[in-house]
């Protein structure tokens, strides 16, 4: 029994008396009603004193049978007060009968004691005061630690200026305000004067600055959104402030997580993020993506926690949701299984799984209520799961020993991944059969990737993802091209893996490598790294044969690493991949994947837009550098773009002409034929120019007025011609290329408006109905998505996109009806894959088998040495340039290099070059410029010498020449001043001399 | 009861230390175990007494009397770094104190000309974004705004319309500090007003009146967009305004909860959690209250205009310390669960908050 009621119940009546007298005395309201002074004081037996109740109603049977709380109420305070005598039982049983009624009567308030040591358990108490002295302890030797007297003034630097500063109040306002403002800083205002204060001027002088700053992250929001910043300045702050700051964060975030506040929610824990990334705070934010439906972001984020900590139930648990919404049923059941793993009496997980079983059985009968019953789920996961983000935090200090007892359901965890792999493998099998088995697999792999649509059929490229069996296809089908080299048939792609040894690779690395695929699509990551490395070790050993090869066992090792977590490590092998074969899309996939995860956005962007430039059509790539757009956005502020290190210039020969058919060029050309563009524009008068531009895109207009979608196509083309800039013609295009139905050519247009301008609302909204038309539902809806971020007020826009998500859910239903789509999409895949082994396409159609490429391939590969005389053409890439080089190299044939170099553009010559610039290359080319072009033609070779100064590496290899290499160098420089002509004045070769060091 | 009163929190009283002056205001020092004990000492001075835990008990570390007895501190507007204290005391005065070196303040202004009651800060400890500022409420009528930067002259000043009565105020709170620009001043009067000022737009945003004198303003975070705001009474009550949804005309949504009988003087929320929160009373009791949110926050009136809903609160503990007012209440930054709290009994009691995480 606790002292309080006791108290209350033991009361002697004189006691009771003074207590009700004085509640009187306080005077509440209700008291002065109910007791009224004037009651006689024995004026009837039949009622109380103080709320006139019958006596008979101080009894057990009355209060049991009441069901009036508020009348329990007055009998209790009647009982406590004692004035009709005092009856410990009764009060209790009154209370009881209160608390039964309603637990948060107020009635039931008592005064109490603090707790003592009595209240707790023994453990209890102990822990209570054992964790009180661990963290008096640990606040105590920090403080002994020096503080830090240097950080002040950095600090002090950052800080916003003082309010009202006089500097932000001029003289040129209206005469009322004129003298309020100057005697602002030393006068007082009163209220009335805050009212009439001008807040509209007032506001736009103090953030006139910041105004500008802002205006463009602004337009993403809504303006009645509040601008909260997504990062967190904290330079000069010392860790202990930042994990302080961090943790400070995440709790605003689960803050408003509880107050259902998902989208702040998510903003306080990327503000977390950005401070210290932790699997708490990615993994809260993944639940609150979920909440918010943007499932990408969370199957991300759930990727970050599950790299960071594999065994994280949470993240499993969330990330199988999202697969399930996703519709990847499979990995979701792989997730869940993962799950029960780990905790094998997890009642959710269990029921999940059976349902997820059961819509998985269901699919093939595409029924109409598969979305009820997906509705339904969604609501028993989140509440469960909504239940225990309350406890993330606080399980925090538990995780730590989460994470030891991990490290036994990894081992789980991968054998559940052999086991489902070994699943899909049988489906793969049977694949030639074009079953429907084969069309979920495929469809699954393609919810897997980032949620784009099957439309695109690049994306399984993206395979950061990487479920299991995401990766058992694509190195399943990278076995096929080579496979193709050797004229097989393409059925070979089903044969198991150790049979491709007859590749380019000698057998012993073509065996490594493919016990490393395997590894890899088992999940054993870390043995696949040492397969790889050992194939890679062979290979350098063996000379620097396949390039090609090399880059692959180098891209297959980077994704091991990017699996790992090991970013640094991918980035560098990546490197290495990009350095055998430039702009192959892999590495680059993967290096910007990697950068990505390391917060360098910036690199990750170039590589993105790179990866874009190969191939637009990489949803993944697109995704992201859009993603990481509004992030360089928000951390560095409109002018982002400015800081970003250039963005390398694909070679025309690297991208991919997928849509030639179209008669189309592909977004990048128009910036690669700026140059022609430019000196049109300059020889034409610019503002006959300009005028023409009006009367066409006029003509245009007219034309669209006129439906004749046609001409007025043709019209903005011309328009284009003049002005490439102007994104109006692009959207105007873009809408007749829609009406025509050419959604191809429509999404280019709309793509190239938002390289320029990413926030155009139109651009946007048409691009979106182009992927509608090209059925990619999924990137119509996220665009359609964008159109209401930017106004969420257009109609047409919420129309659209309901509809779109609708044909999405029936197009993920349909599997049946997808097989045509399927057909295509096979054969897209096979070309892609060849960019395995080199990323050089030279398809004009989309019919391009893969036996093309690999003839020319083959043609390529041929040993320069068996050959006296090289061919010599005009090197369409950075690889086909660095095959030549390398081939000459070998030979030392000045002849053939000086006529690879007669027959390169000088101004080519960085790009083709890319990073490969060495000692012997450099060398073989002043010797060939030397002793076979300098005497035909000097101008030349001054602009080789030009323009090789700008490639990169230059300055180190310039660094290491020896002193007999300078001098052939200078040599050179002299054969150019002695048959110096027209070309170049002796200025610029002295100039020249400079940057060459002589 | 038992076993369900187990499972909600309890307060333990861990360290009870009388002391020999009348204390006003009790802070945790940020990142420590020490905290400061604010009050007036028997002659009519200044004290402030600098403790530290160490093992169940208090150790006094130093002692400082200064002339005019100090009515409140804070160490809002200091960076984790520097630590400062912001004092208001009795004489009207505005200090900032480095407690390395306490003998003269680093910044020292006479800001009112009577006592001034309150004080807050916002822009220091990571807590609040934009410049570090101080918020003064006095008994003069003005409540005035400091940036530590700037000498001699408030950066903003709120007082009443010459010849307009001048209210005691007895109590200032930031909030609304979610970004450079944003920032509301919160101020309570003695005749039941409620004042809200944007600092943004230098206006005054909203009013209202509580009936009874407003002893304690807060917001449950300074450096959120205003998400709730708790406002204590002389006769025991307390309002929870959700401050998300402002309505044109009928402002923001509140919910109203009696706690005691007697003056409730302070109101501090749980840094860790913004919806838990505990009210000091005037008969020497503490609650512990919890704030649970309405299914929807807003609504549509009838002509289309958005209003908040206010949410409801429920009480998790409470307990009886003292036969005299609590006056001062404060929770540790670091430590979630420990709160120091002074009553007018001259006794500061460090008491533990156990089981908040299953809350």
């Amino acid at each position: 029994m606790r002292g309080g009621e006791s108290e209350a119940g033991v009361t002697g009546w004189g006691e009771g008396q003074v207590v009700s007298v004085s509640r009187r005395q306080r005077g509440s309201g209700q008291y002065l009603v109910m007791g009224d002074e004037s009651v006689p004081f024995l004026l009837d037996q039949g009622t109380t004193k103080t709320y006139q109740i019958p006596i008979a109603h101080l009894d057990y049977k009355f209060i049991e049978k009441c069901t009036d709380v508020k009348h329990l109420e007055k009998i209790l305070r009647v009982l406590r007060s004692g004035e009709e005598g005092c009856y410990p039982e009764l009060t209790l049983f009154c209370e009881k009968r209160i608390e039964h009624l309603d637990p948060r009567s107020r009635a039931l308030r008592k005064d109490k004691p603090p707790a003592t040591a009595s209240d707790f358990t023994a453990e209890e108490w102990e822990t209570i005061n054992g964790e009180l002295m661990s963290w008096v302890t640990e606040m105590n030797e920090d403080d002994k630690k020096p503080q830090f007297p240097g950080t002040l003034h950095e600090r002090q630097d950052n800080l916003p200026p003082i309010r009202c500063s006089s500097s932000c109040l001029s003289a040129n306002q209206n005469e009322k305000s004129q003298d309020k403002q100057r005697n602002k800083k030393n006068i007082p205002r009163d209220y009335s004067e805050w009212d009439k204060f001008d807040v509209e001027k007032e506001c736009s002088k103090i953030d006139e600055g910041c105004e500008e700053k802002n205006s463009k992250a602004r337009f993403f929001n809504r303006p009645s959104l509040p601008v909260i910043e997504k990062k967190i300045d904290t330079t000069g702050m010392t860790k202990k402030e930042k994990i302080f700051i961090a943790n400070r964060e995440k709790e605003k975030g689960n803050e408003a997580f509880a107050s259902g506040d998902y989208v702040e929610a998510v903003t306080y824990y990327t503000r977390s993020i950005s401070v210290i990334p932790t699997a708490a705070a990615y993994n809260n934010k993944a639940q609150a993506e979920i909440k918010l439906q943007n499932w990408d972001s969370a199957l991300q984020d759930c990727e970050k926690v599950l790299d960071m900590e594999p065994g994280n139930v949470k993240a499993l648990m969330r990330r199988a949701t999202v697969h399930n919404q996703l519709q990847n049923y499979q990995t979701a059941i792989e997730d869940l299984n993962k799950v029960l793993c780990i905790e094998p009496g997890n009642a959710i997980a269990k029921k999940n799984l059976l349902e997820i079983e059961k819509k998985l059985k269901s699919l093939k009968p595409v029924s109409e209520t598969q979305g009820k019953g997906k509705r339904i789920l969604i609501q028993d996961i989140e509440d469960s799961e909504g239940d225990d983000e309350r406890g993330e935090n606080t399980e925090e200090s538990e995780r730590s020993s989460g994470d030891k007892k991990s490290g036994v359901p990894v081992r789980g965890e991968a054998a559940a991944g052999a086991a489902a792999m070994g699943n899909t493998h049988r489906k793969f099998h049977t694949k030639g059969d074009g079953s429907k088995a084969e069309d979920r697999e495929t469809k699954k792999q393609s919810g897997l990737k980032k949620g784009t649509s099957e439309e695109n059929p690049q994306k399984h490229l993206s395979d950061h993802e990487g479920e299991v069996n995401g990766y058992l296809h694509s190195y399943q089908r990278s076995e096929t091209p080579k496979d193709e080299k050797i004229s097989r048939s393409r059925g070979a792609g089903s044969q198991p893996v150790g049979d491709t040894s007859s590749t380019s690779l000698p057998p012993i690395a073509a065996k490594l490598k493919s016990e490393g695929n395997e590894l890899f699509k088992s999940g054993q990551f870390g043995d696949a790294v040492l397969k790889y490395s050992e194939a890679i070790e062979y290979v350098i050993g063996l000379g620097e044969q396949s390039p090609d090869d090399l880059s692959i066992l180098y891209s297959n090792r980077a994704a091991c690493y990017l699996k790992e977590g090991n970013c640094s490590d991918c980035i560098q092998d990546c490197n290495r991949a990009l350095e055998l074969q430039p702009f192959s899309l892999k590495p680059l996939l993967r290096r910007a994947m990697a950068h990505e995860s390391m917060e360098r956005y910036r690199q990750a962007y170039i590589d993105y837009k790179t990866v874009l430039q190969i191939d637009s059509s990489i949803q993944a790539a697109n995704d992201s550098a859009n993603r990481i757009t509004k992030t360089l956005i928000d951390q560095d502020g409109p002018s982002w773009r400015e800081k970003l290190p250039p963005i390398p210039v694909v070679p025309v020969a690297a991208q991919l002409h997928r849509w030639d058919g179209g008669g189309f060029t592909s977004e990048n050309n128009p910036r690669s034929t700026t140059d022609i563009n430019r000196e049109e524009q300059l020889q034409m008068n610019c503002e006959k120019a300009e005028e023409k531009f009006k009367t066409l895109k006029n003509e245009g207009n007219d034309f669209i007025k006129k439906g004749r979608y046609e001409e007025a196509a043709n019209k903005y083309s011309e328009c284009m011609k003049l002005n490439t800039k102007e994104c109006t013609v692009y959207t105007n295009r873009a809408l007749c290329y829609l009406k025509l139905c050419k959604y191809e050519e429509a999404k280019q247009d709309c793509d190239h408006v938002l390289q320029i301008e990413d926030s155009n609302i139109k651009a946007f909204y048409r691009r979106a109905l182009a992927y509608k038309g090209l059925q990619n539902y999924q990137a119509s809806v996220d665009d359609f998505k964008r159109v209401l971020l930017i106004d969420p007020d257009v109609l047409e826009a919420k129309r659209e996109l309901e509809e779109v998500t609708q044909l999405l859910n029936f197009d993920n239903s349909a599997v049946a009806g997808g097989q045509q789509k399927q057909r295509k999409k096979i054969t897209i895949q096979e070309v892609t894959d060849s960019d395995e082994q080199e990323e050089r396409r030279f398809a004009t159609s989309e019919d391009v088998t893969g036996d093309v490429a690999s003839k020319e391939t083959v043609q390529m590969n041929v040993p320069p040495q068996t050959s006296e005389k090289l061919h010599i053409s005009e090197p369409a890439n950075a690889y086909d340039f660095g095959q030549i080089i390398n081939a000459v190299n070998t030979s030392k044939d000045k002849a053939a290099c000086a006529e690879l170099l007669t027959v390169t553009d000088p101004r080519k010559l960085p790009v083709l070059l890319s990073n490969k610039l060495e000692g012997e290359i450099f060398l073989l080319f002043i010797q060939s410029l030397k002793y076979y072009v300098v005497g035909k033609d000097p101008g030349l070779v001054y602009q080789h010498l030009f323009y090789l100064s700008k490639a990169e590496r230059f300055k180190v290899v310039l660094a290491l020449l020896s002193k007999n290499e300078k001098e052939q160098v200078h040599q050179l420089f002299d054969a150019l001043s002695e048959n110096q002509n027209h070309q170049y004045s002796w200025e610029d070769l002295e100039s020249l001399k400079k940057v060459y060091e002589l | 009861m038992s076993s369900a009163g187990l499972e909600r929190p309890q307060v333990v009283a861990h360290v009870q230390q009388p002391l020999h002056y009348t204390l006003f205001d009790c802070k945790w020092v940020p990142r420590s175990a020490r905290l400061l004990c604010l009050g007036s000492a028997a002659r009519g001075t200044g004290v402030l007494q600098l403790h530290e835990l160490r093992g169940g008990r208090l150790v006094l570390l130093s002692e400082i009397e200064k002339a005019k007895p100090i009515k409140c501190g804070t160490f809002g507007a200091t960076s984790l770094q520097q630590r400062y204290l912001a004092t208001g005391d009795f004489g009207g005065n505005l200090n900032i104190w480095n407690l390395e070196a306490p003998e003269i303040p680093v910044y020292s202004v006479k800001g009112h000309k009577e006592i001034i009651n309150s004080i807050d800060g916002v822009g220091g400890l990571g807590i609040g974004e934009g410049a570090p500022e101080i918020v003064t409420g006095s008994r003069d009528g003005t409540v005035k705004v400091w940036d530590p930067r700037q000498k001699d002259t408030p950066v903003a000043n709120m007082e009443p319309v010459q010849g307009e009565s001048k209210r005691d105020c007895w109590t200032v709170a930031f909030g609304n500090a979610y970004n450079q620009e944003e920032r509301v001043v919160c101020a309570g009067y003695d005749n039941g007003d409620i004042k809200l000022f944007d600092l943004k737009t230098m206006s005054l945003r909203w009013e209202t009146n509580i009936k009874n004198g407003v002893c304690s303003v807060e917001f449950d975070r300074k450096d959120v967009n205003m998400n709730k705001l708790v406002a204590t009474s002389l006769e025991g009550k307390f309002h929870v305004f959700d401050m998300r949804t402002q309505h044109p005309t009928k402002g923001f949504a509140s919910v109203s909860e009696k706690a005691q009988k007697s003056t409730i003087w302070q109101v501090r929320h749980l840094p860790q959690n913004r919806d838990i929160f505990m009210t000091s009373g005037g008969a020497g009791s503490l609650h512990l209250w919890k704030y649970e949110y309405p299914a929807q926050r807003s609504k549509k009136d009838s002509e289309g205009a958005e209003m908040g809903v206010a949410g409801s609160v429920s009480l998790l503990q409470n307990v009886t310390l003292s036969t005299q007012p609590i006056s001062s209440l404060d929770w540790s930054p670091d430590k979630k669960g420990l709160c120091v709290c002074g009553a007018f009994d001259q006794t500061v009691r460090v008491l533990i908050v156990t089981k908040l995480n299953k809350v």
